[in-house]
């Protein structure tokens, strides 16, 4: 009997980085679904109930800041690690008003984006060795 | 068969289920055959536990040779039995089903992001070639800089050409009071891109010690693209492009806008070309018009 992998839905419009994030989450034994939009990343979560989101802010359509309101909105407890390429105190904080439970700096260093999924996944323990400073790091716990 | 390039183990993992899962006839993707082969399967579901239950109650009903079949224990067992493994295949497939679904989607995703960046490239291409038919060049370097925004959804930039050993900005977008700076080669980002004759990409702020006589300009940008304008091996300008707020430039925007520049270094060289030919034609005439005069 095999035991279930981790599902985490990566939402992300970038083909490269859809491909390279799918790559590295299969690596570390998770279970990786996607979603390039966020439509299409709110049916998924809904229907598929992933651990854990990884979400792009910029993103066509609905941007991956409505969906992390949306999510918040219906309560909905996935945890989600937000990707943006702004590095500043407001948009930390607007993630954390909005439930995220980790936000990472893109370009992003990939291990510093697997230690966030996996610790949101509950694989890992909480990292202790980001400093939650902006300006200092690109990989920040919120939670 | 598979070319062996195809042989992915995404497509060879959804290739396996989809076997599994009855969709013998595979090749490509489609959701749609999904849900006919899962409304396959739950019709014969139903058609099959009618056909028990119907038989189940025509047996107990019918006279006293029906009761006594029934009796049996092991006639019994043996109708759950069916009933339970009939049940346990339709899980199966129908787990098979959902898995193909989940990959078929992803696959989806893919190939739909993959063709927005198609959609983005060959409107880069078409854009540049499109730059090639200009012969005015004033126009030209303004059409330049403006399509350069509006493909990379950048908020503002710059364009430079070269001038003896300095940098004019003779196009401008964002920062108007720009227009007409100078800079020496090799000074400031741009200088440092044109002496080098290589493409630039800019994450935050930019260190002033990597790049000797860069101006303080603020607010800083985030995200910016600077390339050389190069054709016949020369260096005729720099395209300068800063990312909206929000948005990041990534190196596959940079190679995509690296085609884009040497189209539109190929024009702007064509344009100045014809500008200074038309102005020696009309050197000449002005020649012949004073010596027949």
């Amino acid at each position: 009997m095999s035991i279930r992998r981790p599902r985490v839905l990566i939402v992300e419009d970038d083909p490269d980085l859809l491909v390279v994030l799918r790559v590295n989450l299969t690596a570390v034994g998770l279970d990786p679904i996607l979603a390039g939009d966020g439509r299409t990343a709110i049916s998924r979560i809904q229907a598929e109930r992933p651990d854990a989101v990884v979400l792009d802010v910029m993103l066509p359509g609905i941007d991956g800041w409505s969906v992390l309101e949306d999510l918040h909105t219906m309560g909905d407890p996935v945890p989600i690690v937000v990707c943006s390429a702004k590095k500043n105190a407001e948009d930390m904080a607007r993630a954390r008003a909005l439930g995220a439970s980790g936000y990472v700096v893109k370009p992003f260093d990939i291990d510093r984006l697997l230690d966030a999924v996996l610790e949101a996944v509950g694989v890992r323990d909480r990292r202790t060795d980001i400093a939650v400073e902006v300006g200092l790091d690109v990989g920040v716990e919120l939670g | 068969m598979p070319k062996e390039k195809d042989r992915t183990p995404e497509t060879e993992g959804l290739r396996h289920e989809s076997r599994v899962a009855g969709l013998r006839e595979f090749r490509t993707p489609s959701l749609e055959a999904v849900e006919r082969r899962r409304m396959q399967l739950w019709f014969l579901t139903t058609v099959t536990l009618v056909f028990v239950a119907t038989g189940v109650l025509v047996l107990a009903t019918w006279t006293s040779m029906g009761s006594v079949v029934l009796s049996a224990p092991a006639m019994r067992l043996g109708a759950l039995a069916i009933v339970g493994v009939f049940c346990a295949y339709v899980i199966e497939k129908e787990l098979r089903l959902w898995r193909v679904t989940r990959m078929l989607t992803d696959e989806r995703v893919l190939i739909a992001s993959l063709t927005n960046r198609l959609h983005e490239v060959s409107l880069l291409l078409e854009t540049g070639r499109a730059l090639s038919g200009l012969l005015d060049r004033s126009e030209l370097l303004d059409t330049v800089l403006r399509s350069a925004c509006e493909l990379l959804d950048a908020n503002g930039g710059s364009l430079m050409l070269v001038e003896g050993d300095e940098l004019v900005t003779v196009s401008v977008r964002g920062r108007e009071e720009a227009l007409g700076a100078r800079i020496r080669l090799g000074e400031g980002v741009a200088g440092h891109v044109a002496l080098r004759r290589e493409p630039i990409l800019i994450e935050g702020h930019v260190d002033p010690t990597e790049f000797p006589g860069l101006a303080d300009r603020r607010p800083y940008v985030e995200s910016a693209m600077s390339l050389p304008l190069v054709h016949a091996d020369e260096v005729v300008g720099v395209l300068n492009v800063n990312a909206a707020a929000g948005r990041a430039f990534t190196e596959y925007d940079l190679r995509a806008v690296a085609v884009f520049a040497e189209q539109c270094a190929a024009a702007i060289a064509n344009a100045t070309a014809f500008e200074a030919e038309r102005r020696h034609v009309a050197e000449l005439i002005e020649l012949q018009r004073a010596e027949a005069g």
